[in-house]
């Protein structure tokens, strides 16, 4: 398994329950891949952190696009991305909106270190929000999402088994 | 100095609006009806004067479809059924103007009706969260309100200029002073900075009452030509520009330098041009502004990107004097969607008519003449839009 696996935040057995005993959160909402994105999450699922270029100006983009919106190529190649980056926004949410993230958290704007302007989010793991800056560096980790909500819920053709979370980068 | 574009074409005729609360009781079809007719009535105008019925929702609300049927309109000449949450509200109104402009239509009435308390609220409370497009990216990490959508870059701006909590409470003292003059307002009894800075925190740098409140209600407007407007019930107020833009991404923008390098300035900064261009005013000939406030900051980025106060010096300036009633540029004098409540936008331009007729009462700007009214600055479901409103003549 990933080297990050022991820093996961919310470590869940098969029935969406906290191993903690902390009561039983509810799955996680699957809100389910597109045909665009489909092949990126199932990247995410297997552990890797991909980023899709255009194949011929070679501009890197993110999320996951048929078209090149700086030439409008609609070649393109996925690479394996640094899978680090900075942070840009956050926020620590104090009050729970949905019974699967339980406050409080932290949730990350993250500029990717893969190109001058590629934003990705995630939440934050493995460090306190208040030591947090802007353009501090983080690295991504990938955290099992549990158990599907239920029969007939979307889950993106098996997508969102993994979703990318962020900790601090020495 | 003559406008260009949109402007002067078509009018606000009449304005309506039912009681706000928590809980209706009623359907939004019984909402948006009740606040129509207010509205045509104010207008002094029936249901055989309307040929043309428009509003924007999220799959919250009654459509117009239903709700012309209901009001007995069955054969509108032109109708718009917006998908769109704030950013949108002020877009139905400018696109009824243009179908009055190109003559489509001649009497229209746009509508926004919600029941935000009691039946479909903003932040989900459980509702599966929507996955469509780029909000994949989001929800699986427990980004599913508004209130946290907001928090990011109001965040990003506090730390790049310094703005502070003590600004942004100001923001929410002042909004609720001013709604202890509005009979329509949610929340009248006043609150203190020690009050804001002592309420809970939702997701930070938001309080308890950094937020909107949820409210159920209706607010109806009818747009008619400048000409009509003239010869009806009620003193016109004129359109003298409506402007769009588009909205900001969270992700990737086309090019480096794109808006979405920087969540500290909006849409609204791509907006403005155009809509003081359309009206050939300019942000000095302001003299009331309603701007979109779902959270105390976005108060503080518009008044940067409206060009009220130079980038960064929002906070600062949303904190002084000039913003109050007498102020050189009285804001949210309804109380806003803080302490007023939260019709999605249009509550906004039904304000600012009322302060270009000389109706606001305790809490009239003296000489209001030129009032801005703003959509949500283009953060969530992205786009944005405004309306630069003038006193008829």
């Amino acid at each position: 398994m990933n080297r990050t696996q022991s820093l996961r935040q919310d470590v869940r057995d098969q029935d969406g329950r906290r191993r903690d005993g902390r009561g039983a959160a509810a799955p996680r909402p699957r809100p389910g891949a597109d045909r665009d994105s489909a092949y990126w999450w199932e990247a995410v699922g297997e552990g890797r952190f991909l980023v899709q270029y255009c194949a011929d100006c070679r501009t890197p983009r993110f999320p996951a696009r048929e078209v090149c919106a700086v030439c409008l190529s609609l070649e393109w190649e996925w690479r394996e991305g640094t899978g680090t980056g900075t942070v840009d926004g956050w926020t620590v949410t104090r009050r729970t909106f949905h019974p699967a993230f339980e406050a409080p958290y932290t949730v990350l704007r993250v500029a990717l270190d893969d190109g001058p302007a590629l934003y990705c989010w995630g939440r934050l793991v493995g460090a306190d929000p208040g030591d947090l800056r802007r353009g501090q560096p983080v690295e991504a980790v990938f955290t099992d999402t549990g158990p599907a909500p239920g029969a007939g819920a979307p889950t993106g053709g098996g997508a969102f088994t993994k979703v990318v979370d962020w900790r601090p980068r020495e | 100095m003559a406008g260009t574009g949109l402007s002067g074409a078509a009018s606000l005729a009449g304005v309506g609006t039912t009681p706000f609360s928590r809980d209706s009781g009623i359907s939004t079809t019984a909402l948006a009806c009740r606040a129509v007719l207010t509205a045509l009535d104010d207008a002094g105008l029936g249901i055989g004067d309307v040929d043309g019925i428009a509003t924007h929702r999220v799959g919250d609300s009654s459509p117009p479809w239903v709700v012309g049927p209901a009001l007995g309109i069955t054969d509108p000449a032109w109708h718009l059924d917006q998908f769109g949450g704030g950013g949108v509200s002020h877009a139905v109104i400018g696109q009824a103007a243009l179908a009055v402009a190109a003559g489509i239509a001649d009497v229209v009435v746009c509508y926004r009706a919600i029941n935000a308390r009691s039946e479909f609220r903003m932040g989900g409370q459980g509702r599966a969260p929507a996955g469509a497009f780029d909000l994949q990216y989001q929800a699986p990490y427990g980004l599913l309100a508004p209130v946290q959508h907001y928090a990011v870059p109001a965040r990003a701006h506090m730390q790049a200029y310094g703005t502070t909590h003590e600004h942004l409470g100001a923001i929410a003292v002042r909004q609720r002073a001013n709604a202890a003059a509005n009979p329509r307002a949610l929340k009248r009894d006043p609150i203190t900075l020690d009050d804001y800075l002592a309420s809970p925190w939702v997701s930070e740098p938001f309080r308890l009452l950094d937020c909107c409140l949820e409210t159920d209600g209706a607010c109806a407007l009818v747009v008619t030509s400048a000409e009509r407007a003239r010869d009806l019930r009620r003193p016109p107020v004129d359109i003298a520009a409506a402007a769009w833009a588009g909205g900001h991404s969270t992700y990737s923008p086309p090019a480096p330098g794109g808006l979405g390098d920087d969540l500290t300035t909006s849409s609204a900064a791509r907006l403005a041009p155009r809509l003081y261009a359309m009206a050939g005013l300019g942000p000095d000939d302001v003299d009331l502004a309603e701007l979109y406030d779902c959270f105390t900051w976005t108060v503080v980025v518009q008044l940067e990107d409206y060009g009220f106060c130079r980038k960064g010096e929002g906070g600062p300036f949303a904190a002084s004097e000039a913003l109050g009633i007498g102020g050189e540029l009285p804001v949210n004098t309804h109380g806003g969607f803080l302490s007023e409540g939260y019709v999605h936008g249009i509550n906004h331009v039904a304000e600012a008519v009322g302060q270009l007729r000389g109706d606001a009462g305790p809490r009239q700007v003296d000489g209001a003449e030129v009032a801005l009214s703003t959509g949500q600055p283009g953060y969530v479901l992205a786009g944005t839009s405004a309306l630069l409103l003038t006193a008829g003549r």
